[in-house]
């Protein structure tokens, strides 16, 4: 069989698939604007953006990971426990009388949830490569291990309940500059950024790619490949931590269950985003556009008015699609 | 077609993006005959085999096997017309034990149609003791070392009763005995009347053992021969293109002026079982070779060395201050190189562009030197250009993923990583395996000229043609031990083979 798909370099493939999910993503955007003209509107565009921004977030990290051969999917449950800490901290702080002793809280109970968080971020990331490091199990299974931890943990903190901000702290998730560009989309952009210099202009992003495709040629050209891999798993820790913040004061709610979905959804749109489950290739660009084909398919079957329970049906297809795509045009003959 | 042709390759065309890998190529396989294939790396040996042995599908072109026409040919189908194969790079399956990989065809059932790991076993050491090799059957083959996985392919083919057999460079880094041992096999299968084809670089081994010799150059059939009726000097100028006068010979006789040099001393490295308490200095500019058979300890001695392995005892001192590195990074970072003997297992980021590949360890030893940390993809890509034309790497460009290079070609990039890494000291372990014989010449003047700048060279090598031409001294090692060092006028392939067997008294400096 001939594989029209076929190429010689590495970029081009890249660009082949980035250029897949762009048209993808122009087809879904054209259905959705011809059903419902409302979906081109910039405010609608915007809202699209504003609502991957914690999926987005999240996804780079795990990309990032994924590209190193390891996989985390307690990055839902660790955005919910970071959650459920930070509102517990707000929802306390907003409970201090305004005339009593220590009310100097109230200023700084935000700023002390957004530290706090921050630090859990970095120590959750830092447990899961210690045991993924220390056990030399595969990521999957003490991730999954792990994941199960963390959320019984915001069970156990939350009580099965909820912690509610009462209004307070919407700069992360609700604040529009000049009423216009939500403050969320900037971090999303930052964090893209970011990963697309990491991966492509630093040697870090060299090492990460080397590590994913031979852990052991990384070894033996003098990588400090758990060095490498402890900073995967903690930036990943950070970027749930900011991801945390942003979704929690946009919901104003934390519920121990609340950002779970994240663990399937991040990695959903980091296959699509053409990240090889095997690690070793990726580029930040096609993860974006993944990340972004999927928040589009959600929005769009809303605005369409088509019964949004199809999203599940259609991501799948999604990734299959994806997938194939990328076996074939990666088909090699040799083994 | 005369009865006596086993296999008809007719036409055969095989493309690969930016690269013709083969060009309508026609090739006979005579009933009882070792055909030898050779040519340079990226001749397209490899492809035409694959193509017959269904692992690789062909663009155009007819294969006959027995005068039979076959369309469709997949590995499976090819397995069942009777054509076993050695491939070039090992396709074992890692998790599962040597027994299991041996009979993965068809593997023994109890009564109940039930598998029995035991009779697996049991069969498999079986064939294991007859072909005289000596690995555990029971063994997982994720524990084995590089030369033992390559016994265990050869065994696998040979066990299941072929018609064809196809030996792609069976020989890469296996000692003489290892040689010898597969070509009696190969002459008792011959006499039966089962047809080889033999691919090697090594053109010893082809005058050696087979009848007739075809040359392949870019894709083509260069010429047919009976092996009787050629000799070197007809091959190597149809492979290479120019004649073999250029080939590498070592000026040893100025290398006199080396004692005031600084000194690298490798002292009482340790592990047990492996390793036994073995020393050794060199001065700068020198190359020590370390010699030996499979399993005589070289490549853990290597890993001890570089850090990959832990030890018990061993220091290194460069002019009396001990360097020892703790871990690769911190052998790197003390400027000591080290190539590994299996490029597919630890030597290469298969999915990564060549000039990945090439420039990885310069970048490690960058981040040290805390230059900033941005990559320079121009300056790396010009980098990586000039090492693929100095080692005549055969690629449409360096960003050709390395996975698409030929056998020989990958190894030269392997080469290339740790030539122009920069390295004060570097190890090499089987440098130039499946290299063909005029990139050999090129890679020898490169390490020669590493020497001459005063670099610190141990070259591990199964080849002991190539240790002789290239080494000013030479360690024997022998069941862990160095058992001898040879120098000046001692070193010759005899005294090698004595001394690696222990059948030697020879050697002066005897440490025993
Ligand atoms: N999967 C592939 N994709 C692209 N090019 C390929 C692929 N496989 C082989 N080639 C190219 O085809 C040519 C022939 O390769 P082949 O492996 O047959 O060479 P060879 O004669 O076996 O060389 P060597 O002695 O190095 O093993 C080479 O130039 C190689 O780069
Ligand atoms: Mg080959």
């Amino acid at each position: 069989m001939k594989l029209p798909l076929r190429r010689v370099e590495g970029k081009e493939l890249e660009l082949n698939l980035s250029l897949l999910l762009f048209i993808t993503i122009l087809v879904v955007a054209t259905a959705a604007w011809i059903v419902n003209p409302r979906f081109m509107r910039i405010g609608n565009l915007i809202n699209i953006l504003q609502q991957i921004s914690v999926l987005g977030i999240v996804a780079c990290g795990v990309g990032m990971l994924l590209i190193s051969g390891q996989i985390d999917i307690s990055v839902g449950n660790q955005v919910s426990l970071m959650g459920i800490v930070m509102a517990l901290i707000i929802e306390r702080g907003g409970r201090i009388p305004p005339d009593a002793a220590n009310a100097w809280m109230i200023q700084w109970s935000i700023p002390f949830a957004v530290i706090v968080t921050f630090v859990l971020g970095a120590v959750l990331g830092t447990v899961t490569g210690l045991v993924v490091i220390k056990s030399r199990a595969h990521s999957f299974i003490v991730t999954l291990a792990l994941g199960s931890v963390y959320r019984g943990l915001a069970l156990l903190i939350s009580r099965g309940g909820s912690f509610t901000l009462h209004g307070r702290f919407t700069l992360l998730g609700r604040t529009r500059i000049m009423g216009f560009l939500p403050v969320s989309i900037i971090f999303l952009a930052f964090v893209v950024l970011l990963t697309t210099v990491l991966l492509k202009y630093t040697r870090y992003g060299r090492f990460l790619y080397s590590i994913g495709g031979n852990r052991k040629a990384a070894y033996v050209s003098g990588i400090k490949t758990t060095a490498v891999t402890m900073r995967g798993f903690i930036t990943v820790g950070l970027l749930n931590a900011l991801a945390a913040l942003i979704l929690i004061s946009r919901v104003g709610t934390a519920l121990a269950g609340t950002a779970d979905a994240y663990s399937l959804d991040a990695l959903a749109a980091v296959v699509v985003g053409g990240v090889a489950i095997t690690g070793g290739k990726g580029t930040a660009l096609s993860l974006f556009l993944g990340v972004l084909l999927i928040g589009i398919v959600g929005n769009a079957l809303v605005v369409m008015n088509v019964n949004p329970h199809l999203r599940g049906i259609l991501i799948g297809l999604i990734i299959i699609g994806s997938v194939t795509f990328s076996g074939l045009s990666e088909h090699k003959s040799r083994t | 077609m005369g009865t006596d042709t086993v296999l008809r390759a007719e036409s055969i065309v095989k493309n690969y993006p930016g690269v013709q890998a083969l060009k309508s190529v026609d090739f006979d396989l005579l009933r009882g005959e070792v055909h030898a294939l050779v040519g340079q790396n990226g001749a397209g040996k490899t492809t035409l085999v694959e193509i017959i042995a269904g692992s690789v599908p062909l663009d155009s072109g007819t294969i006959y096997v027995e005068g039979v026409k076959c369309d469709f040919l997949d590995p499976a189908r090819s397995i069942e017309l009777g054509i076993q194969t050695v491939h070039q790079e090992n396709q074992l399956v890692e998790d599962i034990t040597v027994a299991e990989n041996i009979l993965l065809y068809d593997l023994p059932r109890t009564s109940y149609r039930l598998f029995s790991l035991r009779s697996c076993i049991r069969a498999a050491d079986q064939l294991l003791q007859q072909l005289g090799i000596d690995v555990k059957p029971g063994a997982r083959v994720s524990s084995l070392t590089f030369v033992e996985k390559k016994l265990i392919s050869i065994a696998k083919a040979f066990s299941r009763q072929a018609k064809i057999l196809i030996l792609d460079e069976p020989t890469a880094s296996l000692d003489s005995n290892g040689k010898q041992a597969l070509f009696s096999l190969i002459r008792r299968y011959s006499a039966l009347g089962l047809s080889t084809i033999y691919i090697s670089h090594h053109l010893n081994e082809i005058f050696e053992i087979s009848d007739s010799v075809t040359v392949f150059k870019d894709g083509v059939r260069v010429s047919t021969r009976r092996t009787a009726e050629t000799d070197v000097n007809t091959v190597i100028p149809e492979m290479i293109g120019r004649s073999s006068q250029s080939l590498y010979v070592r000026d040893k006789t100025a290398r006199q002026t080396l004692a005031e040099r600084s000194l690298l001393e490798v002292v009482d490295f340790h592990r047990e079982g492996t390793v036994d308490h073995v020393s050794f200095s060199i001065r700068a500019g020198e190359i020590f070779g370390i010699a030996g058979l499979v399993g005589a300890g070289r490549t853990e001695l290597a890993q001890l060395i570089f850090g990959v392995d832990q030890r018990e005892s061993g220091s290194l001192l460069l002019d009396g201050k001990e360097i020892t590195p703790r871990t690769p990074f911190d052998a790197v970072d003390k400027g000591i190189g080290f190539l590994t003997e299996d490029r597919k297992d630890s030597g290469l980021v298969l999915i990564q562009p060549v000039y990945e590949n090439i420039t990885l360890v310069r970048l490690v030893k960058e981040i040290k030197a805390r230059i900033r940390s941005f990559l320079n993809p121009t300056r790396e890509r010009s980098a990586a250009e000039t090492v693929v034309k100095q080692l005549d790497i055969k690629t449409p460009t360096v960003l050709q993923k390395v996975i698409n290079l030929s056998g020989g070609n990958q190894q030269k990039v392997v080469l290339g990583k740790w030539l122009f890494a920069g390295s004060q000291i570097i190890i090499f372990d089987e440098p130039t395996v499946g290299v063909d014989v005029g990139s050999k010449s090129e890679i020898y003047r490169l390490i020669e000229s590493l020497a001459n700048d005063g670099k610190f060279i141990i070259i591990i090598s199964s080849d002991n043609p190539e240790l002789v031409a290239v080494c000013d001294r030479i360690g024997v090692m022998r069941t862990g031990r160095l058992c001898a060092e040879l120098e000046g006028n001692q070193i010759t392939e005899e005294n090698i083979v004595n001394h690696s067997l222990g059948l030697a008294s020879a050697g002066k400096e005897e440490s025993t």
